[in-house]
C-alpha cells in the first residue's frame, strides 16, 4: 500500500468516527454540531501526526499498521461517546497525547533504532518492574497506589498546591518494556536455550537451567496476582513470556511446561483467594450469580443477545446498563448496538492487526527485531483474546482493556507505543 | 417511517465498517506472500554476509568474480569451521551472478539446495557455505 493510500484510510476511518458520532447525536435529536468536527478533527490530527513521524523518520514503515489501529479507535470511541460523551472528550485528548508520544518515539529512534532498545535492556526491564509495582506504594505518600474494583492497579499523583489528581495504569506501559527486554535477552539466549536433547522416559527436556526463566516470569505473574489482585495482568504477563520463548526457541515443551505451570497456578489461585473463587463461579454459572458476581457477564450476554446480527442501531440500544461498557466490555456494547456484523468488523480489524504483526517479525532479518516485534504483536493479540473471551463467557472475566478500543489513557498511550516500535521495526527491515 | 430511517442508517454504517476493511484487506493481499527480495529487479550487486544472526560485512561483486572460503588467499575470507580452504565462486557471467561450487566437502547451498552445477542467482537468494550465509542484493 502507497502513502497515499495509508493517508485515505486514516482519513476514512477518522469519518467513520465522525459520522458514528453524528447519528447518535441524531438520534439524541441533535443535528450536526461541534462535536462532529472535534471527533474529525482529533482522528485526523492523532493519526496524521504518527504518518507524519513516519514520512520523516522511519519512511520504509509497513502501512498497514496505522489505518488497521485507526479503524479499531474509531468503532471504540462512537460506543465511549454514546455511553458517556464527556469520558469521549477526555479519551479525544488522550488519543493526541499518544499518538504524539508514538510521532516522538519515532523521532528519538530515528539514527540509532531499536539497538539502543537492546544496549538498554536492563535499564528498560529496571523500569518495567518498578512500574509493574509502583502501584504498591502505600496510600499515604504523594505518589501512592490505590484500589480500584478489589485490583491494585491504579497510580495517583496528587499534584503540589492543588486538589487535582493525576491518575495512571503503569502496567499498561510495563508490559511493553518487559516484552522489549525479553525481545533482547531471547536473541541472545534462544540457541542455547532451544537445545533439548536429555531424555527422561519419551520426554525430551533441555538442560535445567534454562528453565530458570520459566519459573522465574510464572513466580513474577503470582506476585502480580497476589499483591494487585489481578487476574488479567498475570495471565498476560505469563502468556507473553511463553509466546515470546516459543517463538524464539521453536520448543513446544516450554509451551507444555508454561500450561502446565499455569494450571497448578490456577487451582492454587482458585483455593486460596476468595475473588477469583468467586470469578470461577461466576463464569460457570452467571446466571446463578446475577445479582452479584455474575451481573457484569450476564448484562453483556443480554446486550450481545438483543444486538442479533445488525444491532440496535448506534445510540438506540441501552449499553449503558452493562457495568464497566465503556472499559473492560465494550465489546458487548459494539455488539448490541452494531450487532454481529458489527463484532465481527471488530474481530475482523484485530486479525488484520496481528498479521500484519507477525509479517513484520517475518520479514524482519536481526533476531532481536524479530522477536521484538512478534512480542508486541503478542501483547495486543492475547490481551484482546483474553478480555474478549471474558465478555463472550469463553473464559472467566478478568479486568483487561480492549486494545485500541476500550476507554483509558493509559492503555491507548501503551498501544501507540507497540504501533510506534512495530513501525520502526518494519522500516529497518527495508533499510 | 422513523424506525426504517434508522434501520437504512445502521446498515450504511455497518456497510461503510466492511468496506473499509475490504480496502485494507485488499491491499494486505498485495502485501503477504511476496518475497520482500524478490521485489526489487535488476541486477545483483552486491554480496552481505551475515555470519549467524549478524552482518559482518557487504561486498561489491566484481566481474572477475570472487574466491570465497577459509584460506588466506581466497578473495572473500570467512572463518568458518565448516568451509573448505577454497570453498566457492561468485562472478557475473551474461550480466548475471553466477555461483560455482569449487568441490567443497560439506557443499555449496543456494536458497537451502546444494548445486552441483553452476547456478545463477538474483537479488534476495542466499547462498550458504558452512554456517555462514551470504544474501546476493
Amino acid at each position: 500500500m502507497t502513502r497515499r493510500a495509508e493517508t485515505g484510510l486514516i482519513i476514512a476511518s477518522a469519518l467513520l468516527a465522525a459520522i458514528g458520532v453524528a447519528i447518535v447525536e441524531f438520534t439524541r435529536g441533535n443535528w450536526l454540531n461541534a462535536q462532529v468536527a472535534l471527533t474529525f478533527l482529533a482522528f485526523a490530527m492523532s493519526f496524521g501526526a504518527m504518518q507524519f513521524a513516519i514520512t520523516r523518520w522511519a519512511t520504509g514503515a509497513s502501512s498497514l499498521l496505522l489505518p488497521i489501529a485507526s479503524f479499531l479507535t474509531s468503532v471504540g470511541f462512537i460506543e465511549i461517546y454514546r455511553i458517556d460523551s464527556d469520558l469521549a472528550a477526555l479519551q479525544r485528548w488522550s488519543l493526541l497525547i499518544a499518538a504524539v508520544s508514538g510521532a516522538v518515539l519515532l523521532w528519538i529512534l530515528r539514527d540509532s533504532g531499536c539497538a539502543v532498545l537492546r544496549r538498554y535492556r536492563y535499564v528498560i526491564l529496571a523500569i518495567g518492574v518498578g512500574f509493574l509495582l509502583l502501584p504498591l506504594l502505600p496510600d499515604a505518600w504523594p505518589i501512592h497506589g490505590s484500589t480500584v474494583n478489589g485490583s491494585r492497579l491504579w497510580v495517583r499523583i496528587d499534584v503540589p498546591g492543588t486538589s487535582r489528581v493525576l491518575s495512571f495504569q503503569p502496567g499498561e506501559l510495563a508490559k511493553v518494556l518487559i516484552t522489549v527486554f525479553l525481545a533482547s535477552y531471547l536473541a541472545e539466549r534462544a540457541d542455547a536455550m532451544s537445545v533439548v536433547d536429555r531424555k527422561i522416559g519419551p520426554f525430551k527436556f533441555p538442560e535445567p537451567r534454562h528453565l530458570g526463566p520459566v519459573l522465574i516470569a510464572a513466580g513474577a505473574a503470582f506476585l502480580v496476582l497476589i499483591y494487585q489482585r489481578d487476574l488479567g495482568a498475570s495471565l498476560l504477563l505469563f502468556g507473553i513470556f511463553i509466546g515470546m520463548l516459543y517463538i524464539a526457541t521453536g520448543r513446544s515443551f516450554y509451551v507444555m511446561v508454561g500450561t502446565v505451570l499455569a494450571v497448578i497456578a490456577a487451582f492454587a489461585a482458585y483455593s486460596a483467594f476468595d475473588h477469583v473463587q468467586r470469578r470461577i463461579e461466576a463464569w460457570i454459572d452467571p446466571f446463578g450469580h446475577y445479582s452479584d458476581a455474575g451481573y457484569q457477564t450476564v448484562q453483556g450476554l443480554f446486550a450481545m443477545g438483543s444486538g442479533a446480527l445488525t444491532g440496535s442501531g448506534i445510540g438506540l440500544g441501552r449499553p449503558d446498563l452493562i457495568p464497566a461498557a465503556t472499559t473492560d466490555f465494550i465489546f458487548a456494547a459494539v455488539a448490541e448496538e452494531m450487532g454481529l456484523a458489527g463484532s465481527l468488523a471488530v474481530l475482523a480489524g484485530f486479525g488484520l492487526l496481528v498479521a500484519a504483526g507477525f509479517g513484520v517479525a517475518l520479514r524482519s532479518r536481526d533476531r532481536f527485531r524479530k522477536y521484538l516485534a512478534g512480542g508486541l504483536t503478542i501483547v495486543i493479540g492475547l490481551q484482546a483474546i483474553i478480555i474478549l473471551g471474558g465478555v463472550l463467557r469463553l473464559l472467566p472475566i478478568t479486568g483487561l482493556t480492549l486494545p485500541f478500543m476500550s476507554y483509558g489513557g493509559s492503555s491507548l498511550l501503551a498501544n501507540m507505543v507497540i504501533i510506534a516500535l512495530l513501525l520502526r521495526v518494519s522500516h529497518e527491515e527495508r533499510l | 417511517m422513523p424506525a426504517l430511517f434508522f434501520n437504512i442508517i445502521k446498515l450504511l454504517f455497518l456497510l461503510l465498517l466492511f468496506l473499509f476493511l475490504w480496502q485494507v484487506a485488499r491491499s494486505i493481499r498485495s502485501h503477504v506472500g511476496s518475497n520482500p527480495g524478490a521485489r526489487t529487479e535488476g541486477i545483483a550487486a552486491e554480496l552481505v554476509i551475515l555470519t549467524g544472526e549478524t552482518e559482518t560485512g557487504r561486498v561489491r561483486i566484481r566481474p572477475q568474480g570472487h574466491v570465497i572460503g577459509r584460506s588466506p588467499d581466497a578473495d572473500i575470507r570467512i572463518s568458518d569451521p565448516y568451509s573448505s580452504e577454497f570453498h566457492a565462486r561468485v562472478g557475473i557471467q551474461d550480466g548475471q551472478v553466477v555461483v560455482h561450487d569449487l568441490g567443497s566437502t560439506n557443499g555449496t547451498y543456494v536458497n537451502g539446495r546444494r548445486v552441483t552445477s553452476p547456478t545463477s542467482v538474483t537479488r534476495g537468494d542466499t547462498v550458504q557455505i558452512g554456517k555462514t550465509i551470504l544474501e546476493v542484493r
